[in-house]
């Protein structure tokens, strides 16, 4: 029954995959431009963000098709309007990639506050969240999608690390303040990025039992620094 | 008589309907809700056009039908020893799958209903306003006494809702009655059920999913109680909106997914 | 890229065999057209054509004053009739109407008939009349020198009007047609409620058991058996049985002229037993040809089934029904086996007045006169045939009319 609609979707998950891959890769390279402040590096990726907009557009054109051709019900319905959704979470997730490499750009010739070790660590723990993230979706890992959520308060207590440390350079030489906020800015994509995962999770977790609510939002009211800084 | 008789107007009891020695229909229990569309879905031969004309008996018009079980309409069971199906059948009025006007004019065809059970008002303000309430008036006024079945098939079956409601039912069972249909007239259909659904309870049987998902508020979804039975039984019963986007039984989810089978 | 045929090249073989079939059908029409009009020419033909008259009494021997008889004042014509006449006879024809009473015409008539009194010596078909009238008039100055030759229509006004006579030339049907009209009105009335009933009976309300299927089996095969069974029955039941009845004397109503019940009830009363299973074969058909839809529809609002059954089968099954009402009384009107059984009689002079009248009826009378030795009375039959075929398209006009009507509504 229904084997075109089967392959459209199983298709439209790999499409999903490759997306994803796309800006854990972005994600990845960015931080590592930063971190050796390749200009250059930071410019081309800077242009792959172009193609992770074309490919979020293409699965949406997908979907919108699929919804139209084979009016789906139930499970389908849902796991397309996931997909339409995790493919703009995606997309964002590009953009804050892109934001990194903005601040590589601006910094121009400036050296590094001080040498990145926390940051490179919340990207990591970002990408890998992410990358179990949508594999525990394409599987519908009900399990694995509620226990990534857990990890954001990892990448949530790397970020106050961050701060806080970044805090003490402008305290001690306020002239630190513009390269302390382009770090800060950074940290703050990464941490944006690990929320981003826990909407994927909440999707995953929709598309497989139909219930929708937010994970862990009591744990989000006292993250205090991200909710701050994040506004 | 119990608290939910204002609630719901039709409810079965462990309702199961048989063609002579074989169980078409197998115990169900669902409540109707009132002034509601609800809806009845599932695959062919399931027995869902059976349930339907057990609300109001006309399944015993086939020789050797019978039930067992209840149906209660507002707390009442139609199948007591006392009740007249004739009058059942007044109470509780059907529209057929294919349109069925009688081959008389259109005026007739509202009205007669109406005079066989001794209408006393004015009988071309009830044809009038059964016409306007099927959303048919602009289209017949002028051409009342022309034939029911010059009408295109929309307007037939128009004319037979407005037939129905002619004899004021407090429900009206919908047996597929958009499948000979075509698009345009279909969604004229389903808005009518709308308006209709103010004044009237509605149950339909389709099996365009499609059409169940828009047009009622409640659905029951049925399906043969196992693989090697022909007989069929009501397996979710809920809100539309919930069979359509997150159904507790595998079943339905093969079913509105279309994966059954 | 050409797929493989995998079929064989049949075509033309194909259409050969339509058009042999379509020839078959054709000349199986054809044939069937040619034996209609074979009869009906040859019952033209026996209808019109030359008779050779012999009168006793030449009328040319009866003018007066060199006034022809055919122009001879009402008068004239009585003062002939009382000179040629004897007394008693005269008597007794003034006492049946008075001649002051009766028309010229009438008074001709009795001329014609009392005196001169034509009898026929030889008569010829409308065929041999058009193409051989010299060698008949030849043959007729040759051999009846006596005889006058006349080119003669045996179907007239005058057949239709006047009754039964033992005179070929004088011999009319009104007394068949008034008993075939009796006859069948009585039927229709007794047949088409009693079928109509019984049909609604066995298709709305019978259930489908052994005994309703018995019944309605014995009613297909009740179609079958010959008419003169329905014959002996209705000699048994309705003469004999019921005489009382058929005869009129329960009502107080007995015809002098009856004393037992071979009656136009008995026979009306046998031909509805006859005609009863086709009507009822007929209805059920028509009324199973009501779409099961219109009952539901009914029902569904509520309807009793006499409700259904009185507003909706019965008008979209009338037409149906009526058309097998049709066949079933053309069948009646044209049954002879029977009502000799249940004694029609063969010649009666006086018409029928009442259902408790003596009887004949056109098929018995064309059936008694072609059995006749002489030939004039075949051309009578023949005219008498052209008769009953009209009455049967009347009535059959007049249903098929009827039926429209009912049709038209819808």
């Amino acid at each position: 029954m229904r084997k075109s609609f089967e392959s459209d979707i199983q298709h439209l998950k790999d499409e999903l995959l490759v997306l994803g891959s796309m800006v854990e890769q972005m994600t990845l390279e960015a931080v590592d431009a930063l971190k050796k402040r390749d200009i250059d590096a930071a410019h081309r990726l800077y242009a792959m963000d172009a193609q992770i907009n074309a490919r979020r557009y293409a699965i949406e054109e997908q979907v919108m098709v699929l919804i139209a051709t084979q009016q789906p019900m139930a499970h389908d319905l849902r796991l397309l309007a996931s997909i339409l959704e995790i493919a703009g979470e995606l997309e964002r997730m590009g953009d804050y990639a892109k934001g990194i490499c903005t601040i590589n750009i601006r910094m121009g010739e400036e050296p590094l506050l001080k040498p990145l070790i926390d940051i490179p660590r919340m990207a990591q723990t970002g990408v890998s969240m992410l990358h179990r993230a949508l594999t525990a979706f394409v599987n519908e890992d009900v399990e694995v999608a509620r226990s990534i959520p857990q990890e954001d308060d990892i990448v949530d207590e790397l970020y106050n690390q961050v701060y806080r440390e970044l805090m003490t350079f402008v305290l001690r030489d306020p002239r630190n303040i513009e390269r302390a906020n382009w770090l800060l800015w950074v940290a703050h994509n990464l941490e944006r990025l690990a929320d981003r995962v826990t909407n994927i999770c909440e999707r995953t977790i929709f598309t497989a039992t139909g219930e929708l609510r937010e994970i862990k939002a009591s744990d989000d009211e006292q993250t205090s620094g991200s909710q701050r800084l994040s506004q | 008589m119990n608290a939910n008789n204002d609630q719901y107007v039709l409810q079965t009891r462990n309702l199961s309907v048989y063609y002579g020695d074989f169980k078409a229909v197998t115990d169900v229990n669902i409540n109707i809700p009132r002034n509601k569309i609800t809806a009845i879905i599932g695959p062919s031969g399931c027995g869902k056009s059976t349930l339907l004309r057990a609300f109001n008996r006309m399944n015993e018009l086939v020789p050797g039908s019978r039930v067992e079980g209840e149906v209660l309409f507002n707390g009442q069971n139609l199948y007591a020893k006392d009740v007249d199906p004739v009058e059942v059948r007044h109470r509780i009025g059907m529209v057929f799958q294919k349109p069925n006007p009688f081959p008389k004019s259109i005026y007739e065809n509202v009205a007669w209903g109406a005079r066989i059970h001794g209408y006393r008002g004015n009988m071309d303000e009830l044809v009038e306003r059964c016409l306007v309430q099927a959303a048919l008036w602009d289209e017949v006024k002028d051409i009342l006494h022309r034939s029911g079945l010059a009408l295109s098939g929309g307007q037939q079956q128009r004319l037979c809702i407005a037939r129905a409601i002619a004899v004021q039912p407090e429900v009206i069972l919908m047996d597929e009655p958009a499948s000979a249909l075509d698009p345009i007239a279909t969604l004229k259909i389903e808005e009518l059920m709308q308006e209709l659904k103010k004044s009237y309870t509605i149950v339909i049987v389709t099996h365009n999913m499609q059409q169940a998902a828009r047009v009622s508020d409640y659905t029951a979804m049925m399906m043969l109680v196992d693989e090697h039975s022909r007989s069929g039984t009501v397996i979710e019963f809920d809100e539309t909106h919930k069979i359509f986007t997150r159904p507790s039984d595998k079943r339905t989810e093969d079913y509105v997914t279309g994966r059954f089978g | 890229m050409s797929r493989p045929n995998i079929f064989e090249d049949n075509l033309p073989t194909r259409q050969k065999t339509a058009s042999v079939w379509q020839l078959i059908f054709l000349s199986a029409t054809v044939v069937g057209i040619i034996f209609l009009s074979t009869l009906l020419i040859n019952i033209l033909n026996s209808s019109f054509g030359y008779v050779a008259l012999e009168a006793r009494v030449p009328p040319e021997t009866l003018a007066v004053n060199g006034v022809p008889l055919e122009e001879l004042p009402k008068e004239e014509l009585v003062r002939l009739l009382q000179e040629h006449l004897s007394s008693g006879a005269f008597n007794k024809l003034e006492n049946e109407k008075p001649f002051e009473k009766r028309s010229r015409s009438e008074v001709y008539d009795l001329v014609i008939s009392r005196i001169v009194k034509y009898k026929v010596v030889e008569s010829w078909n409308l065929f041999e009349s058009l193409f051989r009238a010299d060698e008949i008039r030849a043959r007729v100055a040759e051999e009846f020198p006596e005889a006058e030759l006349r080119f003669m229509s045996w179907l007239t006004v005058d057949t239709i009007r006047r009754p039964q006579s033992s005179e070929a030339l004088l011999a009319g049907m009104r007394t068949a047609i008034l008993g075939s009209l009796w006859t069948i009105v009585i039927t229709i009335i007794v047949a088409f409620p009693l079928g109509v009933s019984a049909a609604i009976y066995l298709e709305e309300y019978a259930q489908d058991n052994w005994i309703n299927r018995l019944i309605r089996t014995n009613i297909n095969n009740l179609a079958g058996v010959p008419s003169i069974i329905y014959g002996m029955l209705g000699l048994a039941i309705f003469v004999r049985s019921l005489e009382k009845l058929t005869s009129g004397a329960v009502f107080g109503l007995v015809d002098p002229t009856t004393a037992n019940g071979r009656t136009i009830l008995s026979a009306a009363l046998t031909l509805a037993l006859l005609i009863l299973p086709l009507i009822i074969i007929n209805a059920q058909e028509a009324i199973r040809a009501v779409p099961q839809s219109l009952r539901r529809a009914s029902l569904g609002l509520g309807a009793t089934k006499w409700q259904t059954v009185w507003w909706h089968v019965l008008p979209n099954a009338l037409p149906g029904i009526l058309t097998g009402t049709i066949l079933a009384v053309s069948r009646a009107i044209g049954e002879t086996a029977p009502l000799v059984v249940v004694g029609a009689s063969t010649a009666i002079t006086f018409d029928p007045t009442s259902p408790f009248s003596k009887f004949t009826t056109l098929p018995i009378q064309i059936y008694q006169w072609t059995a006749r030795p002489q030939g004039e009375w075949r051309h009578l039959a023949a005219a008498a045939i052209i008769v009953l075929l009209t009455l049967l398209l009347t009535l059959n006009a007049t249903a098929i009319l009827l039926r429209n009507r009912f049709t038209k509504r819808f």
